[in-house]
């Protein structure tokens, strides 16, 4: 491995929690994502069959379909308080799960996070664009004159920093990130800044979304969607045949710590955030540079961070969402930074198994990522049977590669061409 | 078991025991205040943000001993403006502290109601 040492403060991962689409707790996720099975599952939306939109990444043992938080249910594992529960859109509900669950696997009690200066809360949610509207609905059918007290809290696109952070008593800091389905990684790389500039000890990194018509139809405008209902064919990303993305939901959280911190309290370092990077296209509303040109640049300042040449690199976790113009320019971005000067590391998108969770892809591939560099594996991408031209020269495997990786480049994409690289290593101490 | 008020009110209390419900339709057959308390007792008691089993007493204090926050009150209150069809303004609500100020200043405003449709 090529590290150059860094003044900087080195920052570990200790924690994860699970809520997606290939499951809900690190065993099965892991389980899942080493067999290449996916999650998506027929959906239907607003009663109407014939919608071009009939999978999606589903979130299974949770029900938070309805806008009353009277009416969600989830698994019997976590508690979640009537107090907390009143001002939670139904995404809040799978993030404050997943945070349960992270804050176990990093052995915190709720107590060490509660009030305490040094630990911070990033968070990344598009918001609740159902229950906006139905807010916004009631507003409207009674004039202005009544509204939810928690409209506000449960809806607009900082709902899960507002909650959580009550929920946990969160002191050090408490910050949203909004680049669309760049946002988790935003969080992730910012909350990587802070603890290596000394200013956080501790950063937790939540990426929640909801699957539901208010969240996805919305593209469907924007013809962006699979309208396949085989969920192989649907969520395909660099095969020829892709047609658009898969609608995904669930959460995703990371705990972050300064190295020192982590070790001194004894807890089980899983990987290391060795750099980040990022970069903008400068090109579009919603499409992708045509050469990924952003990208490009995102992963070359991602591995200049982290002191990585690119044949250190083993594995990829491409943005690779299905589309045809966003696979394109993520392929040629590849080909630009590891081509070019002749490596080839592993690459695939998971998002063939767990579709396209917006804003929160970023946490949860970084969370896979850490998985693939914990337990010795790298995903495939089991739906890709004939790849994409704009491909070539790229080692995109279609089945899980039992080799352990040291080195992982974890990618995300957004619209208005915001683009996020993570350098994700194994961690050895000096 | 009795058929529910046609009112779209009573809708509102499905969640609610089978005495609460029964005791709104009592209210609104009978205009019995009694009746009306237990109905208000169960609102805030389904609007407390800490659910407790303790017994609610009208001396208790909304905020400071049954841990309402501005929200929940303004929860608590919509919920009852809509069941009980009354208007309830923000410069009232400030006079109400107590489990009690409110249970009368619900009656008073119902009973206000009342007097003006006859």
């Amino acid at each position: 491995m090529n590290v150059i040492p860094s003044p900087l403060r080195r920052v570990v991962i200790t924690g994860l929690g699970f809520v997606t689409p290939i499951g809900n707790d690190r065993t099965t996720v892991l389980a899942n994502l080493r067999a290449g099975r996916h999650g998506l599952a027929p959906v239907e939306f607003l009663g109407n069959p014939d919608l071009p939109v009939k999978v999606a990444g589903t979130v299974k043992d949770f029900s938070v379909d309805s806008t009353s938080w009277r009416d969600w249910t989830w698994p019997a594992d976590y508690a979640i308080p009537r107090e907390t529960l009143r001002g939670l859109a139904p995404h809040g509900v799978y993030a404050i799960c997943a945070m349960l669950q992270a804050l176990r696997d990093a052995g915190l009690p709720a107590e060490a996070i509660a009030g305490n200066d040094m630990t911070g809360l990033f968070c990344a949610s598009a918001g609740s664009a159902k229950m906006g509207y139905h807010n916004l609905v009631q507003l409207h059918a009674v004039r202005g004159e009544r509204g939810n007290p928690m409209g506000v809290v449960s809806a607009i696109s900082g709902t899960l920093n507002f909650n959580l952070a009550a929920h946990f008593h969160i002191t050090g800091a408490v910050c949203g990130f909004v680049s669309a389905c760049a946002s988790a990684s935003h969080a992730l790389g910012y909350a990587c800044d802070e603890i290596q500039l000394g200013r956080l000890n501790r950063v937790i990194v939540v990426g929640a979304e909801e699957i539901n018509a208010e969240t996805l139809l919305p593209f469907v405008a924007m013809r962006a969607l699979s309208g396949e209902s085989d969920p192989r064919l649907a969520s395909r990303p660099f095969d020829t045949g892709r047609d658009g993305f898969v609608g995904g939901g669930g959460a995703a959280v990371l705990v972050l710590e300064d190295a020192d911190t982590a070790a001194m309290r004894g807890a089980r370092i899983q990987a290391e955030v060795a750099g980040w990077g990022q970069a903008a296209d400068g090109y579009s509303v919603a499409m992708s540079h045509p050469e990924g040109a952003g990208l490009r640049l995102a992963m070359q300042r991602a591995l200049a961070s982290a002191g990585v040449k690119p044949d250190a690199v083993d594995y990829v976790n491409a943005h690779g969402t299905s589309t045809p113009v966003g696979d394109r320019a993520e392929a040629l971005a590849l080909r630009s930074v590891f081509g070019d000067v002749g490596a080839h590391p592993r690459i695939s998108s998971t998002k063939g198994l767990t579709g396209h969770p917006l804003s929160l892809a970023g946490a949860m591939e970084a969370a896979f990522c850490v998985l693939a560099l914990t337990e010795g594996f790298m995903p495939g991408n089991p739906h890709l049977v004939t790849p994409d031209p704009a491909c070539e020269g790229l080692d995109l495997p279609r089945t899980t590669v039992d080799l352990a990786p040291q080195i992982a480049l974890n990618n995300s994409s957004g619209f208005g061409g915001s683009n996020v690289c993570h350098v994700l290593r194994s961690f050895r101490r000096g | 078991m009795l058929p529910p008020p046609a009112s779209d009110s009573a809708a509102q209390l499905q969640r609610f025991p089978l005495e609460v419900r029964d005791a709104f339709r009592c209210f609104c057959s009978s205009g019995d205040v009694a009746a009306l308390n237990l109905v208000v007792l169960a609102v805030v008691r389904d609007y407390m943000p800490r659910p407790a089993e303790r017994e609610l007493t009208d001396e208790m204090r909304l905020i400071e001993d049954l841990g309402f926050d501005s929200l929940a009150v303004a929860e608590t209150v919509f919920f009852l403006e809509d069941l009980l069809q009354v208007r309830i303004e923000n410069k009232e609500l400030m006079q109400v502290r107590t489990l009690g100020d409110l249970r009368n200043f619900v009656a008073g405003k119902v009973e206000k109601k009342r007097s003006a449709i006859a």
